[in-house]
This record gives C-alpha cells, structure tokens and sequence, in this order.
C-alpha cells in the first residue's frame, strides 16, 4: 500500500501543475518570440500534448504492428504473407471472421434501429425519462459486470430440473424445454450481440432522442392530420431527417462492433465457434505468444474500419467547408 | 391547404370530446394500452437483469445453484451478506477497488485538460496544418486499439513502466485522447464566433479566449464528456488486462475477471464482486446522468 | 496582468520541475525492485530438514493459481515460516498460467517465487537464468530428492530437469480418474475394468456418470484428464508422452479411441442431464448430483482434490461413509499400473535470502503435513504417512501402488496446443460426431505448434 500512496500524493500534486504549468511554461516561452510570431507558434504548443499522444501511442505502433505482422512469432524473421495466409485458411480465425461480420450486421442494425424504435416510442408517453433512464442503466456497467448479469439470465439447468437461469425459467412457464443458450450453435452468437445490444442501445438512443426533439413538431403533426400512418411518418420524414445522427451512431457502433472482445471473453472464451477477432487476437498475442499473427490480426481490423475512416474523413471535410 | 384541414380537425375533436369524454379516454387508453405494454416490456427487460444480480449477491452460494433468483423475493428469503463478506475478504478486491481510483481519475483529468486546450486550437486557431492533423485524429478515430497492443507493451517493457500506474496513465490518455480531441473541437467550434470576435475587440488572447469564453460556454459537454471518459476507464479490461495483468496494481474489472477463471464455474463468488465494480460507475452516472443527457444533446445534435 | 503572470510563472516553473525530479526518483510506478542477484550466499545457516533457519525478514512476493480454500491453506503452511523468518510473504493469486510467461518475454518484473511454466518452455527460460536451479539454493539436495516421490516421466527425462539440473520443486500432488461413487448408493463391489464400470446399474432415475467441464476461459480440463487417463491405460505410456509431446499425431488410432472411450462417459445415455448439461456445470459442483435426493447420478470421474468440493455443497459428508472412490479401471492388464499424477510445484525466478527461505521450507515434511491435514490432497514428501481421513490414505496406497507415475500431458503442450485441445473437446461432447474433423483440425495445430 505504501507505494500507492506515494503514487497517490504525487498523482494529486503533480498532474495538476504540470497542466496548468505546461499552458504557463509555453505561454512564458511564447511571450519571448517576437509579437509577429507569436500566433504562428503557440497553436503548435496547444496542440502539441494531444498529438505527442497519439503519435506515441497510436501512430507508431501502428506502424509497427504493421511490420510485425509480416514477421514471426518472436519478430525475428520476415515471413512476408505466412500470418495472413494463416489467417484466411485457419478455420477458427475463419470462424471468428464470420462472427464479426454478424457483429458488425447485427449489432449495428440493432443498436440503431432498436434505439430509433425506441426513442420515437418513448417520446409519446408522459413517463418518457424514467424509461429512457432504464434503457440507458447498464451503460456505466461494465462488460465485465454485464456478462455475469447475463451469465445468470442464461442458466441452464437439465430438463426437468428445477431452472436456475432467469431466460429458461420464463420460457418453462410456457413449457419450452431448457435452452442451453451459450452452448447451441443457434443461440449463442444471437446471445452474445444481444448483451451488446443490450449494453449500447441507451447510448444510441439518447442521442436519436434529442435528435428526434429537434424536429418540428408542426412537420409531424401536419403529416398525421394529412393520413399518414406513423410507420410512413417514420419512414418519409424522420429517417431522413435524423439521418446524419443514425449515420454518426452507426459508424460508431460499427467500431465498436469489431472491437468487442469483453462480453465475449467472459461469457464464452470464444467457445462453441462464438470467437470474434478482437479477442483472437488477444488470444494469439497471450495464449500463442505469437506477435506475427496477433499483429496480422490487428492490421486485418484495421483494414476492415477503412471505410469508416473515408466516410469520417468526407464528412469533417464538408463540415469544414460549410464553416 | 393544411391550415383549412387542421381547422376541421380541431372542430372534430373538441365536438367528439364534448359528448363522450369518458368513453373516449377509456378508449384513448385502452389504444394506447400496445404502446404502454410495450414500453414496460422494454424497460423490464433492462431493468430485470441487472436486478436479478443484485438479488443474487444478498443469496447464499448453495440456494443461487437451487433456485432462481426471483424465489429469494417471496418467502422464506434468505438474504445474508455471506457473499459481500466473503469478496471483500479475497485476495485482490479491496485493493483492486482502489487501484481503479488510481487509475481512472488523474487518466480522465490528464485527457480531459489536453483535449480541451487541442480542441479549442482546432476550432479557433489558424495555423498550416490544422487540417492535416486533424484529418490525422479523425482517422485515429477508427484505429482499433489491438493495433497498438504489441509495441506499446514492448515499449513499457523496455521503459520498465509496465504494470505500472504510469503505464496505464499514459496509455488510457492516448487512447482517448483522439475522441475527446474530435468530441471538444466540435463542440468548440459550434460556439457563435461573435463571442470570440467581440472578446478580441477587447483586447483578449487565445489563452483568455480559451479560458474565459470557451470553456465556460462548453461546460455541458465537457461534464458529459468527462463522465463518459471516466466511466470508459473505470470499466476498462483490455487495456489493464495487457499492461497490468498481474501487478498488484490491476483494476477490479482484471481482478473480477481473474477470479472468474480462477473458480471456474463459481460464477455465484462473483455476485458480490460484480455489485461492487458496478456500485461507483452506477452512483457516479445517476448522480449526473441529467448533465450527461444535456451534454449528449447539446453535443450531438451537431451530428 | 502580465506582470502577475510572470512572478506566478517562474515559481509554477520551479514547481514543475522539482515535482517532476520527484515523480522521476520516487512515485509513479509502483512496482517491487526488479531482480536482483542474491546480497549474501544466503542459507548457509538453515539446518537441513527442518524449518526456515532462523529470522530473515524483508519481503517475498509469490504468484499461485490458489483462491479460496486452496488459498487459506497455504496461509496455514505459511504461518510457522513466517513466524519463524519474519518474512512478508505477499501472494497474488494468478490463474491465467500465461501472465508470467508476458512478462518473462517482456523482460519485466517477476515474482520471487511461483509455478512452473509449461514443460515445453522450460528449457528457454532455463537457459535465460530466469529460473533458478534447486541444486544451487536448497541447502540439502540429497534429502530433497531422497523424501520427494519419484520424478515424473518426460519422454525418458524427469520433468523440470534441464542439463542434469532440477528447476521445479514439488509440494503436494493429485491423483487423477478416480472414480467417486455415494457409499449409500452404489453398494456392489467395486468394478474393476472398463467393461464392469459400463455394466453397472444405475437406481432408476440416474444416469450413469455425472460431468462437468465448465471453467470459464478453461473450460474443458477435467475431461481433457480423463482422456488422458484413458489413454494411458488403454494404449500404454509410449504412445502417451509421444502425444502430449508431439510426436504422435490427434488422428492415431490410439488416441482416437481414447477419445470414443470418453465419449460414453459423456453421451446423452450415460450423462446426468446430458451433454447440454456437461458443458455448462462447473467441474466443483458436478458432483452433486452424487449426493442428491434422488441421485441423479453414480459415477463422478474426478482427481483427489474433489471431495473438498463435496463438502461445500454438503457440508455433512463423511469419508468412506458417504462418499469413496473407485480405483481407476483397467483397460489393458499390462497397463494397469500407470497413474496420471498432478503436481503442485513452485520455482524459484529471483534469488534473494527470502525466497531461498521459502523454498527450504516447503519440501519439508513439516510443511506438506500441514497441507495434508488440510484435507484434500497428498504430498510430495514420501514420509507424509498421516492422511486426515481413510480415503485419502486409500489414495495414497493407489500412488504407491502405481508401476509409473506420468504427468499431465494437457499441462505440458505449448499453450496453442493445450487451448486448441480444451475447445476441441468442448466440440466433442457438443457433436460427437464431428471426431474425426476435430481431430484434423487438433494434428494441423500440432504441426504448427511445436515448432518453436
């Protein structure tokens, strides 16, 4: 404990000044240029701790992951395309290829459009906080914390015992045998999206929410009064509408989706062809100790977040140009 | 057009309501009963779960594998505290706890500060390459964290920083630091330029600028964001679990996830453990969650 | 303004400074000293045989894969050394075996004192110096492998021993496929070859064998020892070590059959709650259904440390009254003596006055005999002759009886072996008839997977 607390001390005293201090220090150095230059440098300085970071902790190695990735187990030797190739014909990492994808397909689509669903549906009742603040509950908790949540809703228990699990006690009423959710091929990848589903939904829907807000009330009621049905409304006037903030959201979840590795860690340690490739990769980086491989991985999620990167990129470009 | 029909509408409506005003409530309820059901539905559905946990961790370890956790609500329940008794007394929670304190708050403040003096230079300030680096972060924006695994655990090795706090420091700021560089900059740069105009006029510099006026109007959104980056770390396994592992230093998020697999099937030892992660981000998040709602909005709408 | 800015600056800056110096030299990282070569030829002055030696002090951090009950005990092997030595021994409980295996490739920190890795491991880090070797800090070698029980066979070699020099120190031990029945239940004779077992009757209502399996990220072990039991006992131990080591391939007739022998353990017939069942039960509370009203179950096909297990769910059984075990049963009369052995083992990673110590403590007998009492377990000591209860002086005389003792082949694959292995027996008792491709896919990984 004793090391903490020295940790601690220095933590509360030194971070501080050494923010405060570092905006002080540079403008002391600023101030010595000539008047002319000052404005030239001191965005630079501004600047400068945010991209130090990024360029220590994400430019960089990712540079150099990309280079691990063509070498071997222990970096030792180039193997040009051995990692990928093993990639793309080993059938666990094919299988947790094909789990991302559903991820990506599943997960995303859920998210966004349950958290559109959702929030159009939550808007028309007087109750409409208290329900977005369930909805938007197990967003603090962690992954680690859901999947024991979830590993209790999934219980299962043999046919005939009594059911100890939330989700096979609920179905038993109706007197459907016990699902081993986890374990059968049809239901387990369903399971694990769904906990992510779980998990995400209120983040999106806070922000459809105050998206939907913002739309003029008149428009909507005038398109009613007019016969449209809600799901036209829906479709012809709030889709479009909310359409920059459901794409906003699902590039988001689209990241998320390829980086999710806790729910599934926890839950099922990739078993039962549940894997998905953040966590092979973490398993061939700790289980394997095969940083060649784990690298190929890392830069194969890279690849696969490439069109984000143009659409993100397209867009701060026009919202440049309209300022 | 419109105007005549919503006319004859309102005229409609107000004779209906007049002659059978209780029928048509009843009936407007009962129309509206699907929407209701629905809704108690989804909220029992996010709500259920988490309760059901927190049941379980008040259960004993024997009745959790006997019986569901909704019998422990009727009679006779048996809640003890055997399972928060026995967490606390195992190796690694207490000190697990603490050490997410360590981390969390001064990662959060250290981001929080850099992000905010970077965003304000992106949005207000001219200088060559503005465009170009930050192009670079929105592009860092989609950068899957696994690509930087590898060589930043070689780099802490070769520094002699890994497992420590220091490490974890410094790798959370610059996993974040990307986010919350984009996440300020927008909210930055949606503040009316006039404001800024009319403090130049006055005689104000950037750093006033920043501080005086920026700042200050952005407030929501760096409440917002500042609850989400810490929350983000709180809950963080990836990052700890590679670069703290085994330190006495690991967060309850590595220590909970360690003891899982170290009894195995013994998810019912970790009710209580669970309760506890979750306890502060969950106190932390409804005691400003109406300022993490105002700041989302105030944020996003921005799209 | 500026002119309060100045003053304020120049002492912020000198603040900034001295705080960093300071944060450089004492705080931020907060990890022990990192290894370091012994201060004194430490141990000079332990007397053989006995305890620690007289008071040492200082600090001693230990990883172990111990939690709970496993974990308290230790604590009570610990106590009479820490009194005596004054030594802080500071434990970490560690399941993932992978963790010292980072940080001994990133060249980190190591604890003083912790398990063993991986067989296929230990000659690297032999080499590096990372472990140390018993022969250079035990003060009397001779009566260390004198009390100790046999070594373990490695293909021809004893485990742990690298250039003639032993790196491992073993201090209690498990016998594995033992078969646990309920005294009150199952009344017969004892079985005794594989055939006889399959032939036994089960009270209407159960099944008959009861499974587990599920151990979070390792779920799958307990039926990776019961393969490997049957392996050994079926086809011999050549072609056993061959295959844990490598050089037999997954496919090989042998151990597919082991495989198919396994699967009647675990087939929808024979299972308690079938195989849907055996892969969610957690290994610990398996053996449940032993003891339930009505049994569901005669048959729980575990290692000696189980029995600990029973108890918690029943905590008023009695040895050989409630609960016993059937010796593991024949398969081939010429194998009959051959028994999968576990050790618990630590090694020594840093060579301090304290771990040397420790390490002199623990193959006492002394020290086993306090893991002994415990319950649960036997020892590494071949003097330990007190066991608390009759069945485990039962488990000890199947020890003494066996004609070899081979190691846990499962824990001594390279760790892409041991894992692909754990999730190809998942697959197995999920679709047993998906062998023959589990076992394709089981060799491609062998061929990559020794090659290091």
């Amino acid at each position: 404990m004793d090391s903490r607390i020295i940790t601690v001390i220095a933590a509360v005293i030194g971070i501080p000044i050494i923010l405060v201090g570092y905006l002080l220090v540079t403008e002391r150095l600023i101030s010595i240029l000539p008047r002319k230059v000052q404005p030239r440098v001191r965005p630079y300085f501004w600047i400068f701790p945010a991209v130090a970071f990024a360029t220590v902790f994400m430019v960089l190695p990712t540079i150099n992951t990309i280079l691990l990735s063509f070498q071997d187990r222990k970096s030792q030797a180039f193997v040009g395309l051995a990692n990928y190739q093993y990639f793309f014909t080993n059938p666990d990492t094919l299988g947790a290829l094909k789990n991302s994808v559903l991820w990506l397909v599943f997960f995303t689509g859920g998210v966004v459009i349950g958290g559109l669903l959702i929030a159009v549906l939550f808007d028309r009742v007087r109750y409409e906080s208290l329900a977005k603040l369930a909805v938007f509950l197990p967003l603090p908790i962690s992954a680690v914390a859901a999947s024991i949540i979830w590993k209790f809703m999934f219980e299962y228990q043999p046919e005939g015992a009594v059911q100890t699990g939330t989700l096979n006690a609920i179905i038993g009423v109706v007197g459907v045998g016990p699902i081993a959710w986890l374990v059968e091929s049809a239901t387990n990848n369903p399971a694990l999206i769904f906990v992510g589903i779980w998990t995400s939904m209120g983040f999106a829907m806070v922000i459809i929410s105050s998206s939907l807000k913002a739309i003029s009330t008149e428009l909507l009621e005038a398109a009613r009064l007019d016969g449209a049905s809600e799901l036209q409304v829906l479709r012809t006037i709030i889709v479009p509408l909310l359409l920059p903030t459901l794409t906003v959201i699902s590039t988001t979840m689209v990241i998320t989706a390829l980086k999710v590795f806790d729910i599934v860690y926890v839950l099922t340690a990739g078993a039962y062809d549940t894997d998905v490739i953040a966590s092979q990769m973490f398993t061939q980086l700790t289980g394997a100790g095969h940083y060649g491989r784990a690298s190929a991985v890392g830069v194969i999620l890279l690849l696969a977040v490439i069109p984000l990167l143009v659409i993100n990129v397209r867009r701060f470009r026009r919202e440049e140009a309209m300022r | 057009m419109t105007g005549l029909a919503h006319e004859d509408a309102t005229v409609d409506v107000t004779r209906r309501s007049r002659s059978d005003q209780l029928s048509v409530r009843i009936f407007r309820t009962f129309r509206r009963l699907p929407v209701h059901l629905t809704i108690v539905v989804i909220m029992a559905i996010w709500l259920i779960p988490t309760f059901g946990l927190f049941v379980n961790s008040f259960r004993a370890i024997e009745d959790m594998s006997n019986a569901g956790w909704w019998t422990a609500l009727f009679p006779p329940s048996d809640l003890t505290l055997q399972s928060y008794e026995q967490v606390l007394n195992t190796e690694g929670v207490a000190s697990g706890f603490v050490n997410s304190l360590i981390i969390t708050i001064p990662a959060t403040v250290i981001q929080i500060v850099i992000a905010t003096m970077a965003g304000y230079a992106f949005a207000w300030m001219r200088f060559p390459g503005r465009d170009f680096f930050f192009i670079v972060i929105v592009l860092l924006l989609v950068v899957p964290i696994q690509m930087t695994l590898v060589p930043v655990l070689r780099g802490f090795a070769a520094t002699g920083l890994a497992g420590s706090f220091l490490a974890v420091w410094l790798a959370h700021v610059g996993y974040g630091l990307p986010f919350q560089t984009y996440l300020f900059r927008n909210a930055m740069s949606s503040l009316p330029s006039e404001v800024f105009e009319s403090a130049e006029v006055d005689g104000a510099n950037h750093v006033q600028k920043f501080w005086r006026i920026g700042l200050p109007m952005i407030v929501p959104a760096v409440a917002a964001i500042t609850i989400f980056v810490f929350l983000g770390i709180w809950n963080d396994l990836l990052v700890a679990l590679t670069y703290m592992g085994s330190s006495p230093n690991r967060p309850l998020t590595v220590v909970v996830t360690q003891l899982l697999t170290s009894f195995g099937g013994g998810w019912q030892f970790l009710t209580a453990a669970a309760v506890l992660q979750m306890a502060l981000p969950l106190a932390v998040f409804l005691g400003l969650q109406r300022y993490f709602q105002r700041g989302i909005s105030a944020g996003a709408v921005k799209g | 303004m500026e002119r309060n800015w100045s003053r304020g600056s120049r002492a912020l800056t000198l603040g900034v400074a001295s705080i960093l110096i300071a944060a450089a030299c004492g705080g931020g990282t907060a990890t022990t000293a990192p290894s370091v070569a012994p201060a004194s030829p430490g141990g000079g002055s332990a007397s053989p045989g006995a305890s620690a030696g007289g008071p040492v002090g200082g600090e001693l951090t230990l990883w172990t894969a111990w939690g709970g009950k496993e974990l308290e005990t230790f604590q009570k092997v610990l106590d009479p050394f820490k009194t005596e030595t004054g030594v802080e021994v500071k434990i970490t409980t560690v399941r993932d075996a992978a963790q010292l295996a980072i940080n001994v490739e990133a060249g980190t920190t190591l604890p003083d004192v912790a398990g063993a890795p991986t067989a296929d491991k230990i000659p690297d880090w032999s080499q590096k110096g990372v472990m140390k070797a018993l022969e250079d800090y035990l003060t009397d070698f001779a009566g260390y492998t004198d009390e100790t029980l046999p070594g373990l066979v490695n293909g021809g070699t004893e485990i742990g021993v690298v250039d003639g020099k032993h790196y491992m120190m073993f201090v209690k031990t498990q016998i594995k496929n033992l078969l646990w029945y309920n005294a009150k239940v199952f009344t017969g004779t004892p079985p005794k070859t594989w055939d006889e077992v399959l032939a036994v009757q089960p009270p209407s209502g159960a099944k008959l064998f009861c499974a587990g399996i599920e151990s979070g990220a390792d779920s799958g072990w307990p039926a990776t020892d019961n393969i490997e039991g049957i392996l050994m006992r079926q086809s011999g131990d050549q072609i056993y070590n061959d295959w844990w080591a490598g050089k037999a391939k997954w496919s090989s007739p042998e151990v597919k059959l082991a495989f198919q022998t396994y699967g009647q353990i675990v087939s929808e017939a024979n299972v308690y709650g079938g195989p849907n069942s055996v892969l969610t039960t957690a290994f610990q509370r398996a053996g449940k259904q032993l003891f339930a009203s009505p049994p569901g179950c005669v048959l729980y096909d575990q290692a000696t440390f189980i029995p600990n297990f029973f108890l918690e769910d029943y905590p008023n059984l009695k040895p050989v009254d409630d609960f016993n075990f059937i010796e593991p049963p024949s398969f081939n009369s010429q194998y009959d003596g051959l028994q999968e052995f576990f050790f618990d083992n630590f090694v020594m990673y840093n060579d301090t006055p304290q771990s040397r110590a420790l390490m002199n403590y623990l193959w006492t007998a002394d020290a086993q005999q306090i893991f002994v009492d415990a319950g649960g377990t036997l020892a590494a000591n071949k003097n330990i002759t007190q066991f608390p209860d009759p069945v485990f002086q039962h488990a000890s005389e199947v020890v003494k009886a066996a004609s070899k003792l081979l190691v846990d082949g499962s824990d001594n694959m390279p760790a892409e072996m041991r894992t692909a292995f754990y999730k190809g027996i998942l697959n197995f008792i999920k679709d047993q008839s998906q062998l023959d491709s589990i076992l394709a896919d089981l060799d491609e990984i062998q061929a990559s997977a020794y090659a290091q």
